[in-house]
């Protein structure tokens, strides 16, 4: 019996495992139809913290966010080196100067997938990508 | 002045027929709101009856901004404060501008804009910002801020790629500015028996470079300014010739711990003109800070600094002369959007934040203050 429940633990465990690890990955996504394949390390961060508003090919660069959640957290942590604290501060301090407006937020991962697919430009971050045919991963080069 | 509010106006409404024709899907809305609290050992500060304790600190702000293209945004912040005898209940336009990036390299402001001097002068009445509750008052100094804090007029900005170099972003900025009608320098010329029609204007003009180095979390830069200013009052007028400020300033910040320091130098001369009589006043300031802020938990930020004033130009070991604080302060995030803090002060000499009609028995050279503050920003 014992024997039995250490195995259905493990079973559980391997099987919780993968779902984990899925919520910590973070892929960086753009529309299917942008021309952007591979964007550096570097500009990723400036895009996101707002010093840069263009991809390398000059196409206009659209960041956008997810409210909050692990994906969230784990995109500002390996990306731009804030938490979601020190994030939102980045940011207001442009928006209450007058210096930038916010990246627009969404609630739900399906919520940003769709405005990216429809949104030439912009560019975002998920845990997984439902439907490949919209939306293409870039692959971060310079890490 | 009048030359400006109408550019201001046609700006405006030139940014606002577009804002109308299109949709108002990214339209977005932010403001904050605060309540401070001041209890000191001696001495009443910042126009405060704070030796007994005073909730007189409000201040909020809303704003709104729109992209309209991809090169242009409007926007326009209301603020309001009231900090003892300061400020009021009016709403005030923080700041109105068009926003013009031709590229990442270049972009054009116009409007009322917030003025860059040092590393915090345009975002010190944003509270939400910040883990203390008072900036280093030898040069952010809370009761004077709005004098500094906009101009009526134009900014050129861009951020600069040096390659390995790291990156330089620049603003330069050339307007008018007016003394707050409700701010310290208007009560402390009404304290000389001074009243004016409009509040004294001058010309305006300055430059801020940052250079945010290859050493990843290291920034270092530098504002220059030159301030004018003229009133004609009802007993007599007010001279400022061109004032110089010099700032220099470094930030470093990794992970939990953020380092900040800096050195600013304002060398003027005001002129009090009344009938047969001139008064002038020789200042040659000298303010420096070194802080500290650490995150502890995820919640809870812990920071420390040392503020430091003098004016050279006169007898330094006079009180009066001089403003030195040591201020410890703790803020805790309940949410993304509500935060409370606290904050301990070592005040020692009167040269900064102390007013007569507050203190008329005279003031000690030593205070100890507690502040508190709650806030909301969305």
């Amino acid at each position: 019996m014992k024997v039995t429940i250490h195995t259905s633990l493990m079973a559980l465990a391997i099987l919780l495992l993968p779902g984990v690890m899925r919520a910590q990955d973070v892929l960086i996504v753009v529309s299917r139809t942008s021309s952007i394949s591979e964007i550096s390390e570097a500009q990723l961060r400036e895009i996101f913290t707002g010093t840069r508003s263009h991809f390398n090919n000059g196409t206009r660069a659209f960041p956008v966010l997810l409210k909050g959640g692990p994906v969230h957290e784990v995109f500002l942590r390996r990306h731009i080196g804030d938490t979601p604290d020190e994030y939102r501060v980045r940011w207001r301090r442009a928006v209450f100067t007058g210096q930038g407006s916010m990246p627009k937020e969404f609630a739900s991962e399906a919520a940003m997938l769709d405005f990216i697919a429809a949104t030439p430009g912009a560019i975002g971050y998920v845990s997984r990508i439902p439907d490949p045919d919209a939306i293409k991963i870039v692959i971060i080069s310079g890490r | 002045m009048f030359r400006c509010r109408r550019l201001l106006l046609v700006i405006l409404a030139l940014c606002a027929s577009p804002l109308f024709a299109q949709d108002l899907e990214n339209l977005q809305i932010h403001g904050f709101a605060t309540q401070g609290f001041l209890f000191t050992s001696n001495n009443n500060y910042l126009t405060m009856k704070s030796s007994s304790g005073s909730l007189q600190w409000t201040e909020g702000a809303l704003n709104m901004t729109d992209p309209l293209s991809d090169h242009l945004r409007v926007g326009m912040q209301l603020h309001m404060y009231q900090m003892g005898e300061l400020g009021g209940p009016n709403v005030l336009i923080d700041w109105a501008l068009g926003d013009y990036k031709i590229s990442d390299q270049l972009g054009f402001r116009a409007g009322k804009v917030k003025v860059p001097l040092g590393l915090f002068n345009d975002s010190q009445d944003v509270d939400s910002l910040f883990v203390w509750i008072l900036p280093p008052q030898g040069c952010y100094q809370v009761d004077n801020r709005d004098f500094n804090l906009a101009l009526l007029g134009g900014e050129v900005y861009g951020e600069l790629d040096l390659g390995r170099k790291g990156s330089v972003g620049y603003r330069g900025y050339l307007g008018e500015n007016r003394l707050d009608e409700n701010g310290g320098y208007m009560l402390q010329l009404y304290s000389y028996g001074f009243t004016f029609p409009t509040p004294p204007s001058g010309r305006i003009f300055g430059g801020d470079l940052r250079w945010n180095t290859p050493w990843k979390p290291l920034t270092v830069g530098s504002s220059l300014q030159y301030q004018s200013l003229d009133g004609e009052g009802t007993e007599g007028n007010v001279h400022l010739p061109p004032a110089f400020l010099q700032t220099y300033y470094a930030q470093w910040s990794k992970g939990r711990l953020e380092l900040s320091a800096e050195y600013w130098r304002a060398q003027m001369t005001p002129m009090l003109l009344t009938e047969g009589l001139t008064m002038q006043i020789t200042y040659d300031q000298r303010s420096w800070y070194p802080m500290v802020t650490y995150q502890l938990t995820k919640k809870l930020h812990l920071g420390t600094y040392y503020s430091h004033y003098v004016n050279q130009a006169a007898d330094t070991s006079d009180p009066q002369n001089y403003a030195k604080d040591w201020a410890v302060s703790g803020r805790y995030n309940f949410n993304s959007n509500i935060y409370g803090k606290i904050e301990g002060h070592f005040l020692h000499g009167t040269g900064l934040g102390y007013y007569a009609q507050q203190n008329p028995d005279g003031l000690k050279p030593d205070t100890r203050m507690l502040a508190a503050r709650i806030g909301f920003a969305f």
